[in-house]
């Protein structure tokens, strides 16, 4: 990180198309174990909010550290706006990060944190106080300018965090998971705070985060990342509801994974009834599969007509405010967990108890048959 | 929080606590305020008592002393500074007085200069040799003065250098550059790496990131370090009294001789000049990271 | 510095195995009538001795010092801070001159031999100056903040849940004391008592301003060989067998708690 080195390919005029940050079958290795990284490629669209998401280890933050330059990928190349970076040090790269520690200088005021960047790249010093001022405005700490880091909240040193980053308009913002040492009710708040933020800026975000609500919530695009290398990469949407792999559909909230035999429409549960999925063309007769129904996707009342159903006993009833979820077992070791509403059963006395027997039904265009 | 009902429990016979009634008085007092350890070790109290007053009686001696009006170190007769204006007219002492702040000054510079530079080095050198540099700079702080005077004499000899202040600088440089790494290697390493990252992604290289960033965060650490190895030396006397040459010695060794070849009652003046000076600055060193708003300096000296 | 350090020791190691020229000027050498000479009656009762009142010195900063961090870390309240700043401060200061009080104190007419007169404890042929008992109270007084430290960093960091859960599953005071508390903070007094013993081993002053010509430990004959005998090469000698001493006992330490932290880690 200490060789500089001029770009080594020109600056491509950047186009609206060009990508704000292009990750080209880039590789990291540490020592002699498994890559953390592997062969990743990625396009991040100029003033996306793109969310890199992940059980830990999965690779994601060091990815984030390559793009910021404070890890060298071992092979591959780094394009921010079209203008290779790979070999460039963090201080000569257009982009600037939001520790997960926040990283604040303890010793400098809040003002003089933010103004840290400016004044390196030698910017008017009136300029560089009116700037601060306007992002100290846009955090909502203007009161806090002349504070120490050390006499702010958690939630206050984040948006001083934030502050600091933004003032310099980097083409893009890194965040490494900023919001995971906030309690829940603020990081609920600063997820939705952070998104008007960005999109009052502009600016392309890169979040890394564990937290799937919160990547679902905030997010244009999400990779979701397992062992080094991008597992699906698609909208919020896309990922949730059509997860590409069995580690997504299991990653991204609470899937119920059965495995069985494809054949004709329907998957043979090992040991447990037959799964009416609908016709998969691309899957051959006596395929293994596995298949996946979200919790809430399952009815346990109210059936429409033509709904495939199942019958089984209740094993579990898990009361959770606004919803109850059931764990119903269809067969010996084949167990669904379904979500429902508490407004049809609001009564403790209406919810079934362990042991009663119903039945389920869902749609088949909920279903989803995995390789 | 565990109570146990004090009346429940017997008490032991010999063991240092508060009797019947009066344990049944603390039981009804608030909780929180015996911390959870209800009985008052009154033994340890004694003694601590017992060491306080011993810790101080000799120095209070040598204060007292010093203002006696006349030589004795048994009677005091009534106030006087005649001591002191002895010691002010005393060339000898007075040359030696300038030669160990001299001394001093130069040593703090130089030891802090340099031991900053190891800490921070030291922490980066992770792995093996982080771990081994580490172990030897323990060494010389460990080793009996004696042992570190003897050596430093054999290598002045060795090399044939003639014996002077500067020796005596060169040395004290040396043995107190392990005390700057040791108390700011533990900082450094306390230290939050992302923030000298957060340094470089707004745009500071990395001398400047260290410049700007890491020695600010230091500061109160080398300033405390600094103020400590300026009275560590000045009172040093083993290592000077074996690598001083024939320039006006340091005070420390002026004070050794005078003490080991009767008495004189200057002694008392100066040593209580001396005492007055290094608990002044000791406090100082203790107390600076708590001007800086850190709690705790004492960490300074367990090495914690 | 570790080179300067090193190759120092390395020439006190060479030079002891050198000899003296007509002129008593150290020459180095390959003989062993040094470490011969050591092994003499005189320097060997010295040595003995140095280990004695350097192990005596350990023990007794340790029972000096374990009620007093004890006391100050779990009932001293918010004066902590300023009880271990009042012992730390003084210790940091010139170690001579608190040495020459001390001695003052201690005199025949000083304050603790006169006290102890009066309450009848001591008559007037008793004398601490010029004994083995003086020079140990000397060490004792000048190392055993070395032996409070550790403690009391060991105590304040005892849970005093731990000191609760003690009293419920033990009863007495003495009893959850014994077994709770002391191995808790065993590892603090052993560190303790290896900072003590160390300087203590080496040290000369406290010989050379408590004791008398009997008391010599190890340090004064170091420093008489270099000083007025000019014997270079038998007191290099002299200090590679203290040196040697000194780091079979710290070895011994380093083995110990690196077992003890592997121990604690599993």
């Amino acid at each position: 990180m200490t060789t500089t080195s001029s770009p080594t390919s020109p600056a491509a005029p950047a186009t609206p198309d060009t990508p704000a940050v292009r990750l080209d079958r880039i590789t990291k290795t540490f020592g002699q174990d498994a890559a953390a990284v592997a062969d990743l490629s990625l396009d991040i669209a100029p003033g996306e909010f793109f969310s890199l998401l992940g059980p830990s280890g999965c690779g994601k933050t060091t990815t984030l550290r390559m793009i910021g330059g404070f890890a060298d990928p071992t092979a591959g190349t780094i394009l921010l706006s079209g203008q290779d970076v790979t070999r460039l040090p963090p201080n000569k790269r257009n982009v600037n990060t939001v520790f997960q520690s926040y990283a604040l200088f303890d010793h400098l005021s809040v003002a003089d944190n933010v103004a840290f960047g400016l004044k390196r790249a030698g910017v008017p010093r009136e300029q560089t106080r009116r700037r601060v001022a306007e992002m100290l405005e846009l955090v909502q700490l203007p009161a806090f300018a002349n504070r120490k880091p050390r006499t702010l909240s958690g939630g206050q040193r984040q948006r001083v965090a934030l502050a600091r980053a933004l003032v310099n308009r980097p083409a893009v913002l890194l965040l490494d998971e900023p919001l995971a040492a906030l309690d829940l009710k603020l990081r609920r708040q600063m997820q939705i705070e952070l998104k008007q933020i960005q999109r009052e800026v502009g600016i392309t975000f890169v979040f890394v985060t564990h937290d799937q609500d919160e990547a679902l919530t905030m997010s244009d695009r999400v990779a979701v990342m397992n062992a080094g290398r991008v597992e699906h990469c698609g909208t919020p949407e896309d990922v949730y509801e059509r997860p590409e792999t069995k580690f997504v559909a299991s990653f991204m909230g609470t899937s119920n994974l059965m495995t069985g035999v494809y054949r004709s429409g329907a998957v043979q549960i090992g040991g447990g009834p037959a799964i009416t999925v609908g016709a998969c063309p691309q899957i051959a007769d006596g395929a293994e599969v596995s298949v996946s129904i979200r919790p809430e996707k399952i009815w346990l009342s109210d059936f429409e007509p033509d709904m495939p159903r199942a019958r089984g006993v209740i094993k579990d009833t898990v009361y959770s405010g606004p919803t109850t979820t059931y764990l119903i077992e269809l067969a010996p070791g084949v167990t669904v967990a379904a979500l429902e509403q508490n407004t049809a059963r609001s009564r403790n006395e209406d919810r079934w108890v362990g042991g009663e027997s119903v039945e389920i039904a869902w749609k088949t265009e909920h279903c989803l048959v995995l390789v | 929080m565990t109570t146990v009902d004090p009346q429940r429990r017997p008490g032991l016979p010999g063991l240092p606590g508060p009797d019947a009634p009066r344990r049944r008085r603390l039981a009804r007092l608030p909780r929180l305020r015996r911390r959870g350890v209800e009985a008052r070790p009154r033994f340890a109290f004694v003694v601590t008592v017992l060491f306080f007053v011993l810790l101080y009686l000799p120095i209070g001696m040598v204060v007292l002393f010093s203002f006696n009006s006349q030589k004795s170190l048994t009677v005091f007769k009534h106030f006087s500074t005649r001591w002191y204006s002895a010691f002010f007219h005393d060339h000898v002492l007075l040359s030696s007085l300038g030669m160990s702040l001299k001394i001093s000054l130069v040593a703090m510079i130089g030891s802090v200069l340099l031991g900053v530079a190891l800490a921070l080095g030291l922490v980066r050198a992770r792995g093996r040799l982080g771990s081994y540099s580490g172990l030897i700079m323990l060494v010389p702080l460990i080793t009996p003065e004696i042992v570190t005077g003897v050596a430093s004499l054999m290598l002045y000899k060795g090399l044939g250098v003639t014996l002077s202040t500067g020796t005596v600088m060169i040395s004290e440089i040396t043995f107190s550059i392990s005390y700057v790494t040791v108390i700011l290697r533990s900082r450094v390493a306390a230290l939050n790496p992302e923030v000298e990252e957060a340094a470089m992604d707004l745009g500071a290289t990395r001398w400047q990131a260290v410049r700007l960033v890491t020695l600010p965060a230091l500061l109160p650490a080398i300033l405390a370090s600094a103020v400590l190895i300026f009275a560590l030396v000045f009172d040093d006397f083993v290592l000077a009294y074996f690598t001083t040459g024939v320039d006006p010695q340091p005070l420390a060794v002026r004070i050794y001789s005078a003490i080991r070849f009767g008495v004189e009652p200057t002694i008392n003046a100066v040593g209580t000049l001396m005492l007055a000076g290094s608990i002044t600055l000791i406090a100082a060193a203790l107390s600076i990271p708590r001007l800086f708003g850190r709690s705790g300096g004492l960490d300074l000296l367990s090495g914690d | 510095m570790s080179v300067f350090f090193i190759s120092s020791l390395l020439l006190v190691a060479a030079l002891s195995f050198g000899t003296t020229d007509d002129l008593g000027n150290p020459r180095f050498g390959s003989t062993l009538d040094n470490i011969r000479r050591l092994a003499a009656p005189a320097y060997r009762t010295v040595m003995f001795r140095s280990l004695e009142y350097a192990a005596l010195t350990s023990v007794l900063c340790l029972l000096i010092a374990y009620p007093v961090a004890y006391a100050i870390a779990l009932h001293a309240g918010r004066f902590k801070n300023a009880l271990i700043a009042a012992i730390v401060v003084p210790f940091f200061a010139n170690y001579l001159v608190r040495m020459y009080g001390w001695s003052v104190v201690l005199s025949d007419d000083g304050p603790v031999l006169r006290l102890l007169r009066a309450i009848g404890l001591a008559d007037s042929h008793t004398k601490i100056l010029n004994t083995g008992p003086g020079v140990i109270a000397g060490l004792v007084y000048g190392f055993v903040v070395f032996m409070i430290i550790p403690l009391y960093a060991a105590l304040e960091r005892l849970d005093t849940a731990l000191i609760e859960a003690g009293r419920d599953l033990y009863g007495g005071p003495l009893r959850t004391f014994l077994f709770v508390t002391v191995p808790a903070t065993r590892q603090g007094a052993v560190a303790g008592m290896v900072l003590v013993f160390l300087p203590a081993m080496g040290d000369f002053v406290s010989a050379q301003f408590l004791g008398g010509p009997n008391q010599l430990m190890i340090g004064n004959l170091i420093q008489d060989k270099f000083f007025e005998g000019q014997d270079w090469p038998l007191g290099s000698a002299l200090t590679m067998l203290l040196m040697a001493v000194l780091l079979v006992g710290m070895f011994g330490y380093l083995r110990r708690a690196r077992k003890d932290e592997a121990e604690a880690s599993r």
